[in-house]
């Protein structure tokens, strides 16, 4: 995509300051510092680890990787548990959402501002507050150990907040474009399939990526909804790397488990990164 | 091929007229359109005037039934579509913002709603393309809006409203957004395009020469009331009340008192010069514009508008009067006055 014509002034602006330099390069630090320690650490042996300064410019293996990729069940079977459970948690979250929002922006009133407060205080709610209870229910309705059961409390915790997003984005469609539509003859689902939801891909893009990043971070639940090995998600496989073995910490495999499970999330965000920026709303109406 | 012929195998609605009957529209304590009655014939343009908030885009949304009447009917010839939904009165609606859908290219922006219709991809093919020809919009048909100018928006939006075949034409203040030459330039195409067809026409505007160029019949709205329907003729030389009287002609009619409290109304182009006689009058300021100059005049009566030829200057002093014939009557209440 070409770069806006205005684009170039202002970078050569910012090119100006030294200060604004080293703020930035400070805050790039700041958060992915970690990130690259994560990936260091994951290349190195134990003992190299250990070894301080000294041992540096030796130890490096891709050893960390392997154990984790050949261990059983291996790692990519938890990446795959997390992402059947995430698309699914999207899915389900945007089916739901989608509808609601719609309805609830269309209706107005002092119905949609008492549901609208429900719903932002359902979603401040810490859900982590939950987690007993809805275990109890696991129980009750045999969803224990079924990956696709767990998209069901992940859809119910993510769905205030994906309703509030799309609601905001409906409110800000242009009226006339679904009057149109409407006066064409498009039905309800016809408008919100050609029309509307076509429009709001930037909105629905961003909220899919935010309740696909929730799936994947979730703990508490996966820990307690998931007993077999073979069925486990990423966090609570994490942990069961972490505590493999009583008597180290086995940092290698641990930051080699990082560093897997991010990388999905970086590749989606990349594919992602183009509709949620994009404004496809320009010139709608009058430009 | 003229333009009415390529129009009249695009649009095949059949002739009827548009009626509405005691249409009444609150919202809250507000009364929004107040026992409206109108009838528009087959083929005929009637242009809604009126200054903003007067109830004329109202009405359009009552007519298209995007808005229900709490009283009256509306009639499509012998049908009443008052209780009818939108998506079935077969009406098309120009919006002032022309609300092209931004994500499809200009033949999609088109050729959808026919689609969802059901027209068969045939039909879809022939129209689009007799479509595109009429309105010269061919070599724009893959482009999106946000890359067409002004006019070339309002002439997608009304590219949609020739396809939808409709009974009924709506159109809310299509030119508002476009600039006063290319206003001018697009009158007379429009007028051809639209007014060839069958189907009524509502044409939505508060301005008063686009209304006289388009229509053929106006309809002057103030605070959701019809002050007066008729030809730009009609209602120049016998406004029916003051309102009309100081909505048409520009500059605005002069207002005078009388002494029984009736008000006398003088076109400021209808006054001239006297020898004696008349109205002692004072130049206060002028306006030249060419073929004419626009004078403010001081008199005993109050202010005064005066559009003459000649040249006067600043602080001249005249005698001026009028004829009988163009002096217009009002009661108080702003009513006419039959004299």
């Amino acid at each position: 995509m070409p770069a806006s014509p205005s684009a170039q002034p202002i970078a050569s602006q910012r090119g100006q300051n030294p200060r604004r330099w080293t703020l930035v390069a400070l805050l790039l630090f700041w958060s992915l510092a970690p990130m690259l320690w994560q990936l260091y650490t994951s290349l190195r042996t134990p003992d190299a680890l250990l070894g301080g300064l000294a041992a540096i410019g030796r130890g490096w293996t891709l050893a960390n990787y392997g154990q984790i990729l050949s261990s059983d069940p291996p790692f990519w079977r938890y990446l795959l548990n997390s992402t059947l459970v995430g698309v699914g948690t999207t899915l389900l979250t945007l089916l739901l959402a989608i509808p609601c929002a719609y309805a609830l922006q269309r209706r107005g009133g002092l119905q949609r501002q008492l549901v609208d407060g429900a719903l932002l205080v359902a979603a401040a709610f810490p859900s982590v507050l939950l987690f007993l209870a809805l275990l109890q229910l696991a129980r009750q309705f045999g969803l224990a150990n079924n990956l696709l059961a767990l998209c069901l409390p992940y859809a119910g915790l993510s769905l205030p907040l994906a309703v509030l997003l799309l609601e905001a984005a409906f409110a800000e469609l242009p009226r006339e474009l679904e009057e149109s539509a409407l006066l064409e003859g498009f039905g309800l689902w016809q408008r919100l399939r050609w029309i509307l939801v076509p429009l709001l891909g930037p909105a629905v893009a961003s909220t899919a990526v935010l309740v696909f990043l929730f799936s994947w971070n979730e703990f508490p639940i996966a820990l307690t909804w998931l007993s077999r090995s073979e069925l486990l998600t990423l966090a609570p496989a994490m942990a069961r790397i972490a505590g493999s073995s009583v008597f180290s910490v086995p940092y290698g495999a641990f930051a080699a488990a990082t560093v897997l499970g991010s990388v999905p999330l970086l590749l989606l965000l990349l594919v992602f990164q183009r509709p949620i920026v994009a404004g496809l709303t320009q010139g709608a109406i009058k430009g | 091929m003229t333009v009415s012929s390529t129009i009249s195998s695009t649009t095949t609605s059949a002739a009827t007229a548009l009626q509405l009957e005691g249409i009444s529209r609150r919202i809250g304590a507000r009364t929004i359109l107040e026992d409206l009655d109108l009838t528009v014939s087959p083929g005929e343009c009637l242009a809604l005037l009126g200054p903003s908030g007067c109830g004329k885009s109202s009405t359009l949304r009552l007519i298209s039934g995007l808005d229900s009447p709490d009283r009256g009917r509306i009639l499509l010839g012998e049908r009443d579509i008052t209780a009818l939904p939108p998506a079935r009165r077969q009406v098309a609606m120009v919006f002032q913002s022309y609300a092209l859908y931004p994500h499809l290219s200009v033949a999609r922006n088109l050729s959808l709603g026919m689609e969802i219709r059901g027209v068969d991809a045939a039909t879809i093919a022939r129209d689009l393309d007799a479509v595109l020809e009429l309105l010269q919009l061919g070599e724009l048909r893959q482009r999106r809006p946000a890359d067409l100018s002004g006019g070339q928006r309002q002439r997608v939006a009304l590219a949609r409203a020739l396809l939808r075949r409709p009974q009924v034409f709506l159109l809310d203040e299509p030119m508002s957004n476009l600039d006063a030459q290319l206003r001018e330039e697009l009158r007379p195409q429009l007028r051809a395009i639209l007014c060839g067809g069958g189907a009524p026409v509502v044409y939505v505007t508060h301005d008063q020469q686009e209304a006289m160029g388009i229509a053929d019949r106006i309809a002057v709205l103030d605070a959701g009331r019809l002050q007066q329907c008729g030809t730009a003729r009609e209602l120049y030389h016998r406004p029916a009340t003051l309102f009309v009287a100081q909505f048409i002609g520009r500059p605005q009619i002069n207002v005078l008192q009388e002494p029984d409290g009736s008000l006398l109304a003088v076109r400021p182009e209808h006054l001239h010069a006297v020898r004696e006689g008349g109205l002692q009058v004072r130049v206060v300021s002028r306006e030249w514009q060419g073929a004419s100059q626009q004078l403010q005049l001081d008199t005993a009566r109050g202010p005064l508008r005066w559009v003459c030829d000649g040249g006067r200057s600043i602080g001249d002093a005249v005698r001026i009067a009028w004829e009988p014939q163009h002096e217009h009557r009002f009661a108080a209440g702003g009513r006419r006055l039959t004299a």
